[in-house]
């Protein structure tokens, strides 16, 4: 176990270095392509938070895009108004299209940064703990909770399009203002902004990565085993459990935040069911197990896509499809899983073993 | 009164066109407990075969049906044999399996034939519509009712009366004693997940006049479908005739009540609660496990 661990923490070392300084360097520290990958960083965190739900407690959360879409839309209806402050009443303009007169109430508190900022954390999270409590204490598990948070993200999407007049429906929020964050005017084309994304990233992987090796990180991994058993020794299972799905939608939020800077919209895609599908992708290609693993599975794909849709404009959902497949058939555990037999299986043989022995002297522990 | 019944009968025609769905889902589901999301995908190659015997060999649409429940069939038995039956240890990774063959359908499907919306005629006997005093019913979508009960009653009997189905319920009760007995419970599997293939090609084939037959159909067809099954109790097939009945009419209700999209919203949070407070639906089968 101290071996994997030690492995553990030299990826965790090698991916924050690779991101801090060998992409900018890689880029050439061109603004564009910065931006492109910025993106990616972005995508990588929403990978994680599933990664934390799903490979830590079993939680297979097919709406992750849900609490993912609040965010964007919290940060792009700050970003809206500071745009439309030299309208009338400060009235946003498709709302005026739509023949709305005044600003609605809820959206007076996101003229104020701080507060659009803390409930871009906090509504993702509030809505996943109402959930949690919904349907943790009820006791349900696996199929079904994929399956209710799949109706509710679908339910959420199509309300996001339907209140056109709040929302603006099926176009989102454009002509979005650039971020002020603080007296820092946000390019998010810049070295600055692509470094903020980084530092999320790695402050969102910390997060997570000390929930993990917690003992609440334990307790957590023994429910997604056995959770009847857990409940036997008298932990409260449905706390647990509603606990790490709201932090997962709080830094699903926080990744929404950043990716609406990034397109510089919002759009009802975001919450949609392929958006959803496409995360779960991404984790299961890098590892549910492993948050850094996940967060390399969304980069790497998204590169993929990046560079290889050009090429395959058609065919590239198609290419995609497969791989899930097979990763699903063949590498359950992803590329974490298959750099983590490879380790091993090194080690064994440095440590002059056969690799039967070595089974043999584990299986004795 | 009128619109009243107008709007049972289009409640009952989505509630025939959801049975049609949701009863293959419902068998597979309730057989192997593999949820497949590639459902509406099967759907979606019921009607472009439908579609293409119609286009290239002039078949028309019911002469064609035979042929288009054997050739999903036969694509359901080859996604069980390649995929799902390497996975029934692992049911969550089913529902990613059979996601990602969605998806691979959905786009060879695009990429084959074209994104763009295909017509296919509904059969020439049954156009026009039928009165009842001031009551206007569209002959077709009766049709496709009366054969939903059909296939309905059909597959009930296949389930309650054939050597094939004794030998599913036995797989379904207890896999490991019914092998004892000489039944080959992987050879059930494939047939049994055809057979849902085949019945969701049906439903594809039946449902083409009414929408549009689009690579994408599928999509909004399998979640509702879903539901349906789950409202009505996984592995009772007599739970989801209820179930899809209830949800039709309550789609159509809302529908009339506010818009499509509110509708569908409602429909989609009952149904919510209702899994929350009753995980096992409204017929829960009991079986030793």
């Amino acid at each position: 176990m101290n071996r994997n661990n030690r492995a553990d923490y030299l990826g965790h070392i090698v991916f924050i270095l690779a991101i801090l300084l060998g992409v900018p360097a890689l880029l050439g520290f061109d603004g564009f392509e910065l931006n492109t990958f910025a993106r990616y960083l972005s995508l990588a965190i929403v990978a994680s938070a599933l990664a934390l739900s799903w490979g830590t407690a079993g939680i297979l959360n097919l709406g992750q895009a849900a609490t993912f879409g609040i965010g964007a839309y919290v940060m792009a209806m700050h970003l809206k108004l500071v745009a439309s402050a030299g309208n009338p009443d400060g009235l946003p303009d498709f709302m005026g299209w739509n023949n709305v007169t005044s600003l609605p109430w809820f959206w007076l508190p996101f003229q104020s940064l701080t507060v659009t900022l803390i409930l871009g954390l906090a509504l993702p999270a509030l809505l996943a703990w109402a959930m949690g409590i919904f349907m943790f204490r009820a006791r349900i598990t696996g199929v079904f909770v994929a399956i209710i948070t799949l109706a509710f993200l679908v339910a959420l999407q199509l309300w996001f399009i339907e209140e056109q007049r709040f929302t603006g429906g099926q176009n989102g929020l454009t002509g979005l203002a650039p971020l002020d964050l603080f007296g820092w005017s946000v390019d998010t084309y810049s070295l600055g902004f692509y470094y903020l994304v980084a530092g999320c990233l790695i402050a969102a992987l910390v997060i997570g990565s000390l929930i993990v090796r917690s003992k609440v990180g334990l307790v957590l991994r023994a429910i997604r085993e056995d959770s009847q058993r857990v409940r036997y020794f008298g932990y409260d299972v449905a706390r647990y459990e509603t606990f790490v799905f709201s932090t997962s939608a709080a830094i699903a939020g926080w990744a929404g935040m950043l990716y609406a800077l990034v397109l510089e919209f919002a759009s009802p895609t975001y919450i949609g069911v392929a958006f959803s599908l496409a995360i779960v992708i991404w984790v299961a290609v890098g590892g549910r197990e492993s948050l850094v693993g996940a967060a390399v599975g969304a980069i790497l794909v998204n590169l993929a896509e990046g560079r290889l849709s050009d090429m395959f404009v058609e065919s590239w959902l198609l290419i995609l499809g497969v791989m899930f497949i097979l990763f699903v058939l063949f590498l359950p555990r992803g590329l974490y899983g298959l750099l983590r037999q490879g380790f091993g299986r090194i080690a064994r043989l440095r440590e002059g073993q056969g690799p039967k022995d070595a089974r043999a002297q584990e299986s004795a522990q | 009164m009128e619109t009243f019944i107008n709007q049972l009968f289009a409640g009952a025609s989505l509630a025939s066109i959801l049975l049609m769905v949701a009863l293959g889902l419902a068998i597979i589901y309730g057989a192997m407990g593999v949820i497949n999301l590639a459902h509406g995908e099967f759907v979606m190659l019921g009607a472009y075969v439908t579609w293409a015997l119609q286009t290239f060999l002039g078949i028309g649409l019911l002469p064609a049906l035979p042929i288009v429940f054997l050739a999903i069939a036969a694509v359901g038995w080859g996604v069980e044999r390649a995929v799902v039956s390497r996975l029934y240890r692992r049911p969550l990774d089913t529902i990613l399996a059979t996601w990602g063959i969605g998806i691979v359908l959905q786009q060879l499907v695009r990429i084959g034939i074209g994104p763009e919306s295909r017509f296919i005629a509904g059969p020439g006997i049954l156009s026009g519509n039928t009165g009842f005093g001031g009551v206007v019913l569209s002959n077709y979508r009766i049709f496709v009712l009366v054969f939903a009960i059909a296939i309905f009653a059909a597959t009930w009997a296949l389930m309650a009366k054939t050597e094939f189905g004794r030998k599913l319920r036995a797989v379904i009760q207890n896999r490991e004693i019914s092998e004892c007995y000489g039944i080959r419970a992987e050879k059930v599997y494939a047939m049994t997940f055809a057979y849902g293939a085949g019945l969701a090609g049906l439903a594809g084939a039946l449902i083409s006049p009414l929408v549009n037959t689009t690579p994408s159909m599928g999509t909004y067809l399998v979640v509702d479908a879903f539901l349906v099954v789950v409202v009505g109790g996984v592995g009772s097939i007599f739970g989801t005739a209820v179930a899809s009945g209830i949800v039709g009419e309550t789609t159509a209700f809302f529908s009339m009540l506010l818009n499509d999209t509110v509708g569908r919203i409602a429909v989609l949070v009952a149904i919510i609660l209702f899994i929350r407070f009753r995980p096992s639906g409204l017929f829960p089968q009991i079986v030793r496990r």
